[in-house]
């Protein structure tokens, strides 16, 4: 992991990032990776429900890049509410920087919803529900923060979609998750075909430690290697950094 | 060369194949219908004793397929076809009674229901569990009700996340409840033949420029419905493509669509003659039905046929 830090002398730039989803798990762990990589002046929007772990997590990252003079905010929103999400947009407006060459926007943030065989979901307003946050939630925010930095030449703008192995696999049991990420695949593969000056990546991550692999392993019994969040991160962040992906791509931590 | 994870349609590996045993003989008081294509000896000429759910059924696709269905079911069938349009419900019940079909005892029932809300998969169900008779031996439903979505505009410009939850009510959600409840309702028993048909588009698989709600609407719906195939081995699932037909949501499309070459290019279809009828659709999409040797969840595209 050290060689990494070394040997790569690429940085996001000086720009903004907002990670959805970031007080914990992946988030928590990109949130790191993020701070550790932008450039001193940078603003990092920290998006998740709750208030006190984003507090905590912007003092671990202030702490560690005190010289960096990051500028880090905390969202404490509900991202599967229209208010949440027009929260997020107008703080990002608000704490904009001048001279800005890099957007970054990671749309980490998701729910497992309930692993059930199909014809149980007979519930349209569970339904609903699960796919305003898992799927509408990341096109209202996605769909903001390009109203709020328009694209333009200097400007190198990012969006990742945190996606899944099952936004391609059927899993039985599984049929919100897996439509809800192959509904994000495909959405934000439209982004990629209408905007060519946004790099979109769709990232799959793998199986990683965090409370939602707990969530998993409770509801179905699997037990599968974990990876540690910090891990993967750091894979999505070399992707980032290297910047060779094809936009619209879709790539899976094991392949990369 | 890096392995892709991307599973391709073809690579779906359920690999199904169907036993259907008649058990009741074949008395018909009627002519047997036409063939308008060709038999052989271990294809079905008709879809049995059948309870058949059509959604959008008004106008367009769904129409069609209410028409086909009314031909290839036997009597002591019942159709349930919903939509929002009462009158064009009712005057397309009017036709299919007059029918031979009709005269020789199809039932239809028509649902007046905005399947976007909640009590509209709700009274669906309701409906098909009052239509339902002992003698059924074949549940068909399909999920064909849709809407294109705005698309004048691009990704960039949905930011009301109001409008993409009342797109995906109607187009994701309510297909997942009507088929949980349908499934529900009928559940797996011997001598009762399940099959659920998804209306699908190759927006399903390919992103198309101002088409965001759609194509993610018919992604997430395609892959909804490959997990019920991997889930029910004794469910007949068909993913189908029908291909670009003249219907009203073609004309939206062509008149709308705001990027210039896929605006283009469904004109040019348009003007050019290459946009199929409905009918001819639905007639490839009965014969898969009767031949019944699809693999269940694949995606099948008319032009695959």
């Amino acid at each position: 992991m050290q060689d990494i830090y070394s040997t790569n002398p690429k940085t996001l730039g000086r720009g903004i990032c907002i990670i959805t989803g970031a007080s914990r798990g992946f988030g928590r762990a990109l949130a790191q990776e993020v701070s550790y990589f932008s450039k001193p002046g940078s603003v990092l929007l920290l998006v998740a429900r709750s208030n006190t772990m984003l507090q905590e997590l912007k003092e671990e990252l202030q702490s560690l890049t005190k010289d960096q003079q990051l500028m880090v905010h905390c969202i404490a929103v509900d991202l599967s509410t229209r208010e949440g999400v027009h929260e997020t947009v107008r703080v990002a407006r608000q704490e904009a920087i001048n001279e800005m060459d890099h957007v970054l926007l990671i749309n980490n943030a998701a729910s497992l919803g309930d692993i059930s065989h199909f014809a149980s979901f007979t519930n349209l307003d569970e339904v609903n529900s699960y796919l305003s946050l898992n799927v509408s939630s990341a096109l209202a925010l996605t769909a903001g923060i390009l109203q709020v930095f328009p694209c333009r030449p200097g400007l190198r703008w990012s969006v990742v979609n945190v996606s899944s192995v099952f936004a391609t696999q059927a899993l039985p049991s599984w049929v919100l998750y897996c439509t809800a990420k192959a509904a994000r695949k495909m959405m934000f593969g439209v982004l990629a075909e209408e905007e060519p000056n946004v790099k979109v990546l769709s990232y799959s991550p793998g199986p990683m430690d965090t409370d939602m692999q707990v969530d998993i392993r409770r509801l179905t019994g699997s037990n599968h290697h974990l990876l540690p969040c910090q891990e993967s991160a750091a894979k999505l962040m070399k992707l980032l950094l290297d910047n060779n992906f094809l936009s619209g791509k879709h790539l899976d931590f094991f392949e990369v | 060369m890096k392995k892709s994870t991307e599973h391709t349609v073809a690579e779906h590996t359920h690999t199904h194949t169907h036993t259907h045993t008649h058990t009741h003989t074949h008395t018909h008081t009627v002519p047997v219908p036409p063939q308008s294509f060709s038999m052989s000896s271990t294809e079905r000429t008709d879809l049995g004793r059948a309870l058949c759910i059509i959604t959008g059924a008004s106008r367009g696709f769904g129409r069609a397929v209410a028409r086909d269905m009314s031909r290839l079911v036997k009597p002591g069938s019942v159709l349930v076809l919903a939509a929002r349009s009462a009158d064009d419900l009712r005057a397309l019940q009017a036709e299919l009674a007059e029918s031979e079909a009709g005269k020789a005892g199809l039932v239809v029932e028509c649902v007046v229901a905005d399947l976007g809300q909640v009590e509209g998969p709700e009274s669906v169900v309701r409906a098909s569990k009052a239509a339902f008779s002992e003698g059924v031996e074949h549940i068909i439903l399909v999920n064909n009700a849709a809407s294109l979505g705005d698309v004048s505009r691009y990704t960039k410009c949905f930011t009301d996340m109001t409008e993409v939850d009342s797109y995906l009510s109607l187009n994701v959600s309510s297909s997942l409840c009507l088929t949980a409840g349908i499934l529900q309702a009928f559940p797996q028993r011997p001598g009762l033949q399940r099959t659920v048909i998804n209306i699908t588009s190759l927006c399903a698989l390919q992103p198309f420029p101002s088409w965001v709600l759609y194509c993610t609407g018919k992604a997430a719906r395609e892959m909804m419905f490959k997990v019920l195939a991997e889930e029910e081995p004794d469910l007949r699932v068909l993913n189908y493509s029908p291909g670009p037909l003249d219907t009203a949501m073609q004309e939206a499309a062509r008149s709308r669509t705001a990027d210039p070459s896929i605006r283009k290019s469904f004109s040019d279809m348009f003007s050019q003659g290459q946009l199929l009828t409905c009918e001819a659709s639905c007639t490839k999409l009965m014969k898969l039905l009767l031949e019944d040797t699809y693999t269940s969840g694949a995606h099948v595209d008319i032009y695959d046929l």
